[in-house]
């Protein structure tokens, strides 16, 4: 209560009747978050940066599959998209904190939504202050080969002296480092995404990659002719089992992610939300909801 | 003194004609480099961050001493003004009655050093995309004839004109998008900008440049990660290290180092010193050898660029604990041997005493009260690992937790400490505290899975968590304490009036006996204190300065430990004091 009053005032002296402004803002900011967004026309989503293939920047524009989300939301609540691009922090826990409940320190307003939050029960339970809603997509880790003479299936320490990419300080990167006591820790090359190391394998500069199937499916749309080969064996003590993406709206903002998730089960029962992710190469697996 | 008459003869109006005459070069009117490198010994001005290349951070000044101390108060209190009173960090610098202070936020003030009123501000635009990972700080300014120049947190060094604030040039010297950011007080010698480079860890290789004073152009480059190529006026110098000496694969590419604190300079060996950060990726069971020059203090030829020596203070680090620390160069006799030394009180716990001439090894003592990652070190110079001390490798299972002293956040952070050179003691601001560390199976990064390490950092002590200690540095033994309740975060002076001077987060400028400890004085600034203070003369007065504004990466960690401050409240002023008249 003790900001409403500043809210006010400053919206009045930015309107240019005071009597319709007055009307109009003090409506949207008794409603409910859905309301809010519907009267001031507007969805703002953020997205993470140099995330491909969910979002990146081709030729300077904001490209992928969650930017397509975004943009498929927006319009079937009627409103207006506006996309924010926010550069990873540490955790997906400062990321929450950063894009939804309080901002950034430099300005960063925060959204309405964020998208590819990962949607766990402990996870959420530890960050109150959102609510993590409308799962959309389930992730996992796949390990795939460019090189024809690998055995794909055959224990990652066989693959001594060969280049196995992967993205830096993440799940593969400690797999493939600390497998067989470290066999194969020299031959692991390091790219600062995992969709670089899917191109390094799509390039021939590396003979095969662990990443995400999202970046591994995405990058083989994007270089149309190259073949490569799925491992079929599970990684030995390989410890992730996959997760799954949905978003993220501030805790009282629960009206908003109910049309959200109203909207979402739409697309998915009309099969639009499969065509976005078809779009860019990638088949879409449900959320396995565990 | 060349500098103070060359002053007193510009204010009748004859500057240039003057500066010709007395021999100095026909440059625009300020600060010479020589004037910078006798910053410790004048004493009507602050020119350099440290009070001098060698940061003593030690005022031969007596007028304001342990006897009086008692009486000083305020001259004036300058606001910063705005929303952004956050994190305070800077170190004034005083010169031609000109105080210029940096804020948070990267903003660069000029009040009057008589008055406090304030002469011009330059705000620089920040780009909102940035993720400064240890808040908005700037730690201080560099001046240098017609220029003041400070970094900013996009990761550019900006030079302003000194008397009007307009930009003379402005340089890009890290890519803000790629994670870096910048933070320190650059570091003038021979007409160069010394800077080192900060930001996360993710991809980020440490560097030391060497930039040209009047224009910006980059002199040298030193990337401080082994495997990296060097450059000096644009061509290939030689790389650091050996190729894969301390390094798996090719973990060296981004293998971290940041040189996020800056430098001091030893005009009588012409050595630069920079400390490096931690490496990455953060968990050390990923990156086996000792990961050299990460966590490490190297001294730089200032012409080219090139390592000299370098000494690591955390081989393999696991812990977080950065080396970048401030290497004080001093003199002292050891065993009968008069010894060009220099000390060091790093973030693991130790303060350590090397051969500044070649960087051996002459001590390591411990300055907190518990190290639970060594137990010592041996006489050639490595520690004595604890194995059990260490956090363990990434699991997708929650594993034992490990209680690991000091804290992530260091025995001693970046806050300065002080040299007396009349009581030969080091004075270090140091913090008493550890963590639970523990592997965290359910840990995201950019919306992925990740094996990552969930931590507490705790109180170890009943009665504090701050303790500003003088360490006897030819017998590694703490001569006194002073336990403060909240950690301490501000830098701390010591002068030739057996005094030293540090502030508290609770808000207080204090002043203790610099050869017993005894708290002489205090006063409330309505902020926390974490600047560094300095000292300075004016027709015959004694001015002391210290920036107030509570801040920086403590309150960015919550646990036990924001109850010592949680009731502060954040601020941004330029707080001034003196004895009264009469």
């Amino acid at each position: 209560m003790k900001n409403r009053p500043t809210f006010d005032r400053r919206m009045l002296l930015h309107s240019m009747g005071a009597v319709f402004a007055l009307a109009v803002t003090s409506s949207a900011a008794d409603a409910a978050p859905i309301a809010k967004v519907k009267a001031l026309g507007v969805l703002r989503v953020a997205v993470y940066k140099d995330n491909r293939p969910w979002s990146w920047n081709k030729e300077g524009q904001i490209v992928g599959i969650d930017v397509d989300l975004a943009k498929a939301l927006a319009q079937s609540l009627g409103v207006r998209l506006d996309l924010a691009e926010l550069s990873a922090d540490e955790s997906v826990d400062d990321d929450l904190r950063n894009a939804v409940w309080r901002g950034g320190l430099l300005g960063f307003a925060p959204v309405d939504v964020m998208l590819h939050v990962p949607f766990d029960r402990t996870f959420a339970a530890r960050n109150d202050q959102v609510a993590i809603i409308a799962p959309y997509y389930r992730e996992s880790f796949q390990f795939v080969c460019g090189n024809s003479d690998i055995d794909c299936d055959a224990a990652p320490s066989q693959f001594k002296g060969r280049k196995i990419a992967a993205e830096l300080d993440s799940i593969p990167d400690f797999y493939l480092t600390r497998t067989g006591g470290g066999a194969i820790a020299k031959d692991v090359a390091h790219y600062l995404t995992g969709s670089e190391a899917v191109m390094a394998v799509a390039e021939g500069k590396a003979d095969a990659v662990l990443a995400s199937r999202a970046q591994i499916e995405a990058g083989l749309h994007d270089m149309p002719g190259r073949q490569l080969t799925r491992r079929k064996m599970p990684l030995p003590a390989f410890s992730s089992g996959g997760w799954d993406i949905g978003m993220a709206v501030k805790e009282n903002s629960r009206s908003l992610g109910d049309a959200i998730e109203a909207e979402l089960e739409k697309m998915m029962a009309t099969g639009q939300l499969q065509a976005i992710f078809a779009a860019h190469g990638v088949k879409h697996v449900p959320p396995a909801l565990v | 003194m060349t500098g103070r008459i060359a002053r007193s003869i510009a204010r009748l109006g004859m500057g240039a004609a003057a500066m010709a005459l007395i021999g100095a070069p026909l440059m625009a009117q300020g600060p010479t480099d020589a004037q910078l490198m006798g910053d410790a010994a004048s004493t009507g001005d602050v020119l350099t961050y440290g009070m001098g290349p060698q940061a003593h951070r030690f005022s031969p000044l007596t007028t304001i001493n342990s006897e009086n101390v008692v009486k000083m108060v305020p001259a004036f209190s300058a606001s910063l003004g705005g929303e952004k009173q956050r994190g305070q960090e800077a170190q004034p610098i005083v010169y031609d009655g000109t105080i210029y202070v940096t804020g948070s936020y990267s903003r660069l003030f000029a009040f009057d050093a008589k008055t406090g009123e304030e002469k011009w501000q330059y705000d620089a635009r920040l780009p909102d995309g940035i993720m400064p990972c240890c808040d908005v700080v700037n730690r201080g300014a560099a001046i240098h004839g017609d220029k003041i120049i400070f970094a900013t947190l996009d990761a550019r060094l900006v030079a302003l004109n000194r008397l009007t604030g307009k930009v003379i040039w402005n340089k890009q010297i890290a890519d803000y998008q790629a994670g870096y950011s910048a933070t320190a007080a650059p570091l003038i010698v021979n007409g160069m900008v010394i800077t080192g480079n900060s930001g996360g860890e993710f991809g980020v290789v440490g560097a030391v440049e060497a930039r040209n004073v009047d224009t910006g152009e980059l002199i040298w480059h030193r990337p401080v990660i082994e495997g990296h190529m060097g450059t000096l006026n644009g061509k290939d110098n030689g790389i650091t290290g050996k190729l894969n000496a301390s390094w798996t694969g090719d973990q060296w590419k981004n293998g971290g180092g940041a040189t996020w604190l800056g430098g001091t300079y030893d005009p009588e060996t012409n050595l630069l010193f920079f400390g490096t950060g931690n490496p990455a990726p953060w968990n050390s069971h990923l990156r086996p050898g000792d990961n050299l020059y990460t966590a490490s203090t190297l001294a730089i030829d200032p012409a080219t660029g090139t390592i000299k020596w370098s000494y690591q203070t955390t081989p393999h680090d696991g812990w977080d604990f950065d080396g970048v620390n401030e290497f004080i160069p001093f003199d002292a006799t050891i065993n009968g041997k008069p010894m060009k030394l220099g000390a060091k009180a790093d973030r693991n716990g130790y303060f350590f005493v090397l051969d500044r001439t070649n960087g051996k090894f002459i001590s390591a003592n411990k300055f907190v009260m518990q190290t639970t990652w060594a137990d010592g070190f041996n006489k050639a110079g490595k520690p004595n690992v604890i194995p059990a001390g260490r956090p363990g490798a990434p699991t997708a299972e929650k594993g034992t937790t490990v209680f690991a002293s000091p804290s992530f956040l260091g025995g001693k952070n970046w806050m300065p400490m002080a040299y007396s050179h009349d009581t030969g003691l080091f004075y270090i601001p140091s913090n008493d505290w550890g963590m639970d560390i523990w592997n965290e199976p359910i840990a995201y990064k950019k919306g992925a899975a990740y094996l990552g390490a969930g931590f507490t950092i705790k109180p170890i002590a009943e009665d504090h968590i701050g303790a500003l200690r003088a360490m006897d540095p030819k017998t590694g033994k703490i001569v006194w304490e002073y336990k403060n309740k909240a950690p301490l975060w501000g830098g701390v002076l010591t002068t030739g009036g057996n005094l030293v001077f540090t502030g508290t987060p609770e808000g207080y400028l204090k002043a203790f006996d610099a050869k017993t400890g005894k708290e002489l004085w205090k006063f409330q600034t309505g902020s926390g204190v974490i600047g560094s203070p300095v000292t300075w003369e004016t027709d015959g007065e004694q001015f002391v300065a210290v920036m107030s504004g509570w801040g920086g990466a403590v309150p960015l960690w919550g646990g036990e430990v924001a109850k010592s401050f949680k009731e502060i409240n954040q601020g941004g002023a330029l707080w001034v004091f003196k004895l009264p008249k009469g």
